[in-house]
């Protein structure tokens, strides 16, 4: 039977015991009433089951009077659909021997025959029993009830008060947890000044359920478990990115954030964390996507002018409704409360980014526990959502509590970054490290992260003997490195020059080579052209010789005359 | 126990000066041994002429919520005012006189 008390049903085996008792027990003032009062609503609104409220401590008038603040507990719903009967016994009524149930119970019989009520709560039973002296007596009208329960068919929820703490809970009318289908304590402790509930399925009988220890928070829906639904992981995976607010930082996440994936910043104070922080705040709002920061350091003011000085410009995002910034104190209430109050915020508004600065501030002195898992249920609050969530937090401080809160969510978020100081060459500067970043190829190398006017980058790396330069010393190295980049340019000009003017050289040169050749060609010709005629010229006279001679002996061919230039055949 | 249901069992009429109402459940030990030390009571003191009313909250549940009864058994005195109440089955007799405004003294 849906409870109505969120988060119950989930630690509950699916709501309480139809047809069966549960007994809500702990001591004054840790919620009881608040837990019965609000199961009858829900039948109401969730199951169309109109309620009867049997009251043996405080008047009727009285209990829905106190519910009337929560927002179930509107006067018109209460009046119309639940039966009151007030079964307290004034001052007035003397005590004059034993009685028994079966009148009330058959009162609430006919009751509920009228009004076809399915729900009854029975608050403070344990007033009534105490007018019962005799022990025995107490067994037998509780199991009458329980008998009488079985066989209504109604589902009854019956508060009674423990005088002891939870724990110690079983002499307080022990049996009464043995007679009932389903028995939820509860219980509160004050820790520094604050107050944490805790609620617990002691008993479930036939059910499987968690009998861990809940913590609660009683806020304006009433009492809200704090299920640990992370005992299950099944969140949606996004592989879209987010940019982080840094460009420089995006490329060194391959991308941004995971849509719907957490981040962790931590670091010392003032490294810039709650500039990180902003800087997502102010990219996803300009995105047009819904933001909420919610801060437990500083004012919305205060933020809004401190990261404008690193170029960070919050303004026009809150001017729009796109940015939300929230300050609440951390000190201020139990971390329960913080997450329920950041459901509820998240219910009513519907972000797709939150950021939270600085989560640790959940982790007080005295509740390092709750804060730890206060700080998951955060986490698990924005996964299960989808919502990219952001959270900073101190690290490195001497708080063991801290520390103990980091390891916690550390494990969980799926990015961690993490900002130290660097002292180096006698200077402080900012180094930023992605510790890790599942699903995301990332550089392993720290960085120097820088704050300027113009907003936040992240400087060059420059490792020296195995330490990344920053600071002056970064700066320095960056000077020596546009040296040397500028010696290196002009040789290359030189090498450049002298590559081009290197072929026209050599085409020159192959130029006064073909004329030259030319020119010994020309005189060849000259020669041999001056050989042939000296040859025709040789014979011609040698005929002219013979004539003259008039010899009879025949030609004679004088041998020819030879030039020593002349090339041999 | 011969009556059941609301049952007028009146003893000393409309004039009584003493008029109680006694609201019980069935016939559990509770209501039966309420009902037996009211009469034996009544019997007690016949001078008082205590007018009584018995009523049975399974026949007629809507008279107990009429008077805001809810726990069985209840004898509630509505004669002389102020109203007056026991819760319980009468067994502590000395609050039973006391409510009825009865002295011990009165008797024998």
């Amino acid at each position: 039977m849906p409870s109505g008390i969120a988060g119950f049903d989930q630690i509950a085996a699916g709501g309480l015991p139809r047809q069966g008792v549960t007994v809500v027990q702990g001591r004054a003032g840790v919620g009881k009433t608040i837990f019965g009062m609000q199961v009858l609503p829900s039948g109401l609104l969730d199951c169309s089951e109109p309620g009867i409220l049997v009251a043996f401590e405080e008047s009727a008038e009285r209990i829905l009077e106190n519910v009337s603040s929560f927002i179930w507990g509107s006067g018109a719903l209460l009046q119309q659909g639940i039966t009151r009967l007030d079964a307290q016994l004034s001052q007035s009524v003397e005590q004059g021997g034993e009685f028994d149930l079966i009148g009330l119970l058959a009162i609430v019989t006919a009751k509920a025959k009228q009004t076809g009520a399915k729900r009854v709560v029975f608050d403070g039973l344990d007033v009534l029993l105490g007018y019962l002296t005799n022990p025995a007596h107490v067994r037998r009208e509780v199991f009458r009830l329980r008998e009488w329960v079985h066989g209504s068919g109604l589902s009854a929820i019956v508060t009674s008060k423990t005088v002891r703490a939870e724990d110690q809970a079983a002499a307080d009318y022990d049996f009464l947890q043995f007679m009932a289908d389903c028995v939820v304590t509860l219980h509160h402790r004050i820790s520094q000044g604050i107050a944490l509930r805790f609620l617990r399925v002691a008993k479930y009988r036939g059910a499987a359920h968690s009998s861990n220890e809940s913590p609660i928070t009683i806020t304006s829906e009433g009492i809200e478990v704090a299920a640990s639904a992370l005992s299950e992981v099944a969140y949606p995976a996004s592989s879209e990115r987010v940019s982080t607010g840094v460009a420089r930082l995006d490329a060194m996440l391959s991308g941004g954030y995971y849509r719907g994936s957490s981040i962790l910043i931590t670091g010392a104070p003032g490294t810039a964390k709650t500039s990180l922080a902003t800087a997502f705040a102010e990219a996803s709002a300009a995105r047009g996507e819904r933001t909420l920061y919610l801060s437990f350091d500083e004012s919305p003011a205060q933020i809004v002018r401190n990261v404008a000085s690193v170029g960070i410009h919050l303004e026009p995002f809150i001017a729009s409704g796109v940015l939300s910034i929230l300050s609440r104190h951390g000190r201020a209430e139990n971390p329960e409360a913080h997450v329920a109050h950041l459901r509820a915020l998240v219910r009513a508004s519907q972000p797709l980014n939150i950021v939270i600065d600085p989560l640790s501030a959940l982790a007080q002195r005295g509740c390092e526990v709750e804060a730890e898992v206060a700080a998951l249920h955060v986490l698990d609050l924005a996964k299960s959502a989808g919502i990219t969530i952001v959270c900073t937090s101190l690290l490195g401080t001497s708080q063991p509590l801290v520390e103990q809160t980091e390891l916690a969510i550390s494990t969980i978020a799926d990015t961690w970054m993490h900002v130290s100081y660097v002292s180096q060459g006698g200077e402080r500067n900012r180094a930023i490290t992605i510790v890790k970043a599942r699903g995301t190829g990332h550089s392993n190398q720290v960085r120097e992260l820088v704050l300027a006017s113009d907003g936040i980058t992240l400087a060059g790396v420059y490792a020296v003997g195995g330490d990344v330069l920053m600071g002056t010393l970064r700066w320095e190295k960056e000077n020596e490195a546009r040296r040397t980049k500028a010696a290196v340019e002009s040789r290359a000009a030189l090498f450049e020059q002298k590559a081009e003017f290197a072929p026209a050289e050599t085409d020159a040169q192959l130029e006064a080579l073909a004329r030259a050749r030319a020119i010994q060609q020309a005189e060849l010709r000259q020669l041999k052209a001056i050989a042939a005629a000296e040859v025709s010229l040789h014979t011609v006279e040698a005929d002219q010789l013979l004539q003259l001679r008039r010899a009879d002996e025949g030609p004679t061919v004088p041998p020819r005359p030879r030039y020593e230039s002349e090339p041999t055949r | 126990m011969t009556s059941s249901g609301a049952t007028d069992a009146r003893k000393g009429g409309a004039d009584a000066r003493l008029r109680v109402r006694l609201y019980v459940a069935g016939r559990s030990p509770n209501s039966l041994a309420a009902i037996g030390t009211l009469r034996a009571v009544i019997a007690e003191f016949p001078a008082q002429g205590i007018a009584f009313k018995l009523i049975d909250v399974l026949q007629t549940p809507e008279r107990a919520l009429e008077a805001d009864v809810f726990i069985t058994p209840m004898l509630v005195r509505v004669e002389p005012p102020p109203e007056r109440r026991i819760l319980g089955n009468l067994s502590d007799r000395k609050t039973l006189l006391g409510v009825l405004g009865l002295e011990e003294a009165n008797h024998g």
